[in-house]
């Protein structure tokens, strides 16, 4: 998108050649192609699958909006106020999280450890073990919606506090004084574009921490009227409701973008949705303390967590038991046969989906760069797509996909699938002119600009979207295990939970926390040694 | 040695770039010829227009009105054919490539790829024999434009085309460039067209300084240079030299100041001011 933005200054004033439809402003063709989709929608739902209960049309979803607007209206509200509440809540811990790392650089990693892991916990279980402490109330969907949002945040903020000029910084120095006046001075200004572009990817995120925290057992808002609609068959409930939903959550993304360009219009559209990861110190001493510092402190918030709200014995699971539930007690085996057995259901569907998504995606974005008209015609909306939690959209894909192990796996392909195809375009647009030129300048093929430009420059954007993907894909098919195939850990978590089974549930979101935090590892140390071989000395 | 390379022949080239609502002319009536082995420089004020000449002459771009032919081809036949080398001032190298595979890419690209004779060559006319397996991030500049160089000329192309390749560079390296490439033309022969800010560093190489005006770019004068080569850094220090970059500065200021300048300078027959304002 930034080579459009260059080359819009010396674009010829004729069309390039090239296919017709080159010429067709952006705007009118993206428009006729989400005409024809509504269209096309309203078509199949009225023929293929009429009476079906599956796909809802446009014009019954408009119709139900306005026969129940005062329903809709008022849970849209409180769902919405839920998310903003969490929305200021989590931004707030994320960054004086970000802001400690980066004035205490050697608690860096710990924290980072403890982001990491509250991104990867499986939100949709850690909800009922919230609201043992919460209460009934609206806490725990406005906890779990802060919860969401910690990590992009904290990731932007960081990136941005990192990205003030070295040299500025040594200017600071050289006048004797320390790291906080560099940061009260120069940190804190540099990191605002970043932190904008983190807190955009936020906005959609809270909004799906509150829904997911309103699945189990909320009294109000989107996300129990999903539940219930859900158990009715109510199919325009259900669409409209996801409607609503992408409407909300695009607009917060939308409206946080707009007031980040008003607030630093000097700064160039920034991209913390594909960050590489860091560098790590090299030695096995910081290697061990690398991975046993974190550990420790992980398991410290776990003690404060269960001390310091005093939840009873029965409800409350320190590591040691969940250790015990797993391997001493009697019962032991057969927990771990549940657990191990449904996980491997989990995460086999669950691979698919992620592998299936990250590929179509690639092969997408190849498609996008060689055919400029498909791209303006459909990449708006991906772009629109990717900017929603794919997750408050799953009771739609459940009704449309059915009830079976597909699901799952189509639930994650589409929620790898967007994020991963707007990181690899945007990357490949980011190719520099002059290795363009020098391509052309031989006359190469399509073929050898795939292979020598686009796609070893989008290397880096697609294993960053791989390595986040892996916890989102594992959210999401917990998500829809636990609201619909009735497989896999989602569906053991989701009968602990209704027979008060505490132990499962807390062995459960233990077991799927370090699975994702070892995946999202091994991504992390791919990428690092891709990037390390690819272009030595470029990683960060 | 043989001399090889194609002329160039550009006659009336015209282009416009569209800007927001307005637009930009870039070039009018620009008119150039390179005799085939011959060595042109290019030389301007900024934003005069010599990139977007370059580009055209690459088959880059293609001009608005006018005609570019190169012994009987056109730029964009020049192109399909590979038979133009062109480096620029960005080295836009590879950067998971290392400097021999970097090389290797414009042969690949050719369907020579197994000509690892080639690609050694070259590592060995651009003075990179230790760096063979080095990656683009473990150089300095000049190595990365002495890859540049050695990319564009790996093919034997019979058209050169450099876009300013050493302008990023600092005084020292870049004369220890234009040694290299004033040797490897000698060698080699190609046509080439070398667009330029310095005029020291034109005088040096070339064999014929065009001066560009302000932009709407055209060719206001034409200096043709006469020194015996191969030349060495001592005539640099020579009146003559002096005198040459004298001239061409003078040409140069003049564009600037758009003056029009009707009248040929006769005094050695050597610079040629030309028609200012064709309409």
């Amino acid at each position: 998108m930034s080579a459009t933005a260059d080359t819009a200054a010396t674009a010829p004033t004729r069309p390039a050649g090239g296919s017709r439809l080159d010429r067709v402003p952006p705007r009118v063709l993206s428009s006729a192609v989400g005409i024809g989709v509504l269209l096309l929608w309203e078509l199949l739902a009225r023929t293929v699958y009429a009476g079906s209960y599956r796909l809802s049309p446009p014009t019954a979803v408009v119709a139900e909006f306005f026969e129940f607007r005062g329903l809709y209206l008022r849970n849209l509200w409180h769902s919405t106020k839920t998310a903003a509440w969490g929305f200021l809540w989590g931004n707030l811990a994320a960054i004086a999280l970000a802001v400690t790392a980066t004035l205490v650089p050697w608690l860096r990693r710990s924290i980072g450890a403890v982001v990491l892991t509250v991104f990867c916990l499986p939100f949709i279980a850690v909800a009922p073990i919230l609201r043992l402490i919460t209460g009934p109330g609206n806490a725990t969907p406005i906890a779990l919606s802060a919860l969401a949002v910690v990590f992009t945040t904290y990731v932007a903020a960081l990136l941005g506090f990192d990205l003030a000029p070295g040299s500025a910084l040594d200017v600071i120095r050289s006048y004797g004084r320390g790291r906080l006046t560099a940061f009260r001075n120069v940190r804190v200004r540099a990191s605002v574009p970043a932190l904008f572009a983190g807190l955009q990817i936020a906005a959609p995120a809270a909004f799906l921490g509150a829904v997911v925290g309103e699945f189990t057992g909320a009294h109000r808002g989107l996300g129990i009227l999903t539940v219930r609609a859900l158990g009715a068959l109510q199919t325009d409930r259900i669409w409209v409701i996801a409607v609503l939903s992408t409407i909300v959550a695009t607009g917060g993304y939308l409206a946080i973008g707009a007031l980040g360009r008003f607030l630093c219009p000097w700064s160039p559209a920034l991209d913390v949705g594909a960050v590489p990861v860091a560098r790590t110190e090299p030695g096995l001493l910081n290697r061990l303390g690398g991975l046993l510092a974190p550990i420790a402190v992980v398991f410290v918030f776990w003690y404060a967590f269960l001390w310091g709200f005093g939840i009873e014995p029965f409800f409350a699971k320190t590591p040691f038991d969940v250790w015990a539930e797993m391997f001493s007690v009697p019962e032991a085996a057969e927990t771990r046969s549940i657990i191990f057995g449904a996980l491997g259901t989990t995460l086999w569907t669950t691979s698919l989906g992620y592998v299936v998504g990250l590929v179509g995606a690639l092969a997408t974005a190849l498609v996008f760069i060689l055919v400029p008209w498909l791209e303006r015609a459909l990449m708006p909306i991906a772009v629109a797509l990717r900017s929603i939690p794919i997750i408050v959209t799953t009771p739609v894909i459940i009704l449309f996909v059915g009830r079976g192990l597909l699901t799952t796996t189509a639930i994650v392909a589409v929620m790898s699938f967007f994020p991963t195809l707007v990181n690899c375009y945007t990357a490949m647009t980011r190719t520099p002119e002059g290795i363009l030129d020098v391509l052309k300048s031989y006359d190469a093929a399509s073929l050898a600009n795939v292979r020598n430009a686009y796609l070893p420059t989008s290397v880096p954007a697609l294993l960053a979207s791989a390595r986040i993907a892996v916890p989102t894909s594992l959210l999401g098919a917990t998500v829809a295990e636990w609201l619909a195939t009735g497989d896999g850990i989602g569906a053991v978590m989701v009968t602990a939970f209704t027979r008060n089974d505490f132990k499962i549930l807390w062995v459960s979101v233990a077991v799927l926390t370090i699975v994702a935090v070892i995946g999202y590892s091994l991504v992390a140390a791919f990428e690092l040694r891709t990037l390390e071989r690819m272009a030595p000395g470029t990683a960060r | 040695m043989d001399r090889r390379g194609a002329p160039v022949d550009v006659v009336g080239v015209g282009r416009t770039f569209a800007l927001g609502d307005g637009e930009v002319v870039a070039l009018r009536g620009f008119d150039m010829h390179v005799p085939a082995g011959g060595f042109t420089a290019l030389i301007g004020p900024s934003g005069c227009g010599k990139s977007t000449a370059l580009r055209l002459v690459a088959g880059l771009d293609t001009p608005d009105e006018g005609t570019i032919d190169s012994g009987g081809s056109s730029p964009d036949e020049m192109r399909r054919h590979q038979r133009i080398g062109v480096a620029f001032q960005d080295p836009s190298l590879l950067p998971w490539r290392t400097v021999s595979t970097n090389i290797r890419l414009a042969l690949e690209l050719v369907g020579r790829r197994h000509d690892t004779e080639a690609v050694d060559e070259l590592v060995e006319l651009v003075g990179l024999q230790d760096f063979e397996k080095a990656r683009p991030s473990q150089l300095s500049g000049g190595m990365r434009q002495r890859v540049a160089i050695a990319r564009s000329l790996v093919t034997d192309p019979d058209l050169l085309l450099l876009d300013e390749p050493f302008g990023a560079l600092d005084a020292l390296t870049r004369q220890q460039l234009n040694d290299e490439l004033q040797r490897i033309w000698t060698a080699r022969g190609t046509t080439t067209i070398l667009v330029t800010h310095s005029i020291p560093e034109a005088v040096y190489v070339a064999d014929e300084v065009l001066v560009m005006s302000p932009r709407p770019g055209r060719v206001v004068a034409r200096h043709t240079i006469g020194f015996e080569r191969p030349r060495t850094r001592e005539l640099l220090l020579t009146d003559r030299f002096h005198a040459e970059v004298e001239a061409v500065s003078a040409s140069l200021h003049r564009s600037e100041g758009q003056v029009v300048q009707l009248d040929t300078d006769g005094s050695d027959g050597q610079v040629a001011q030309l028609d200012a304002d064709p309409g």
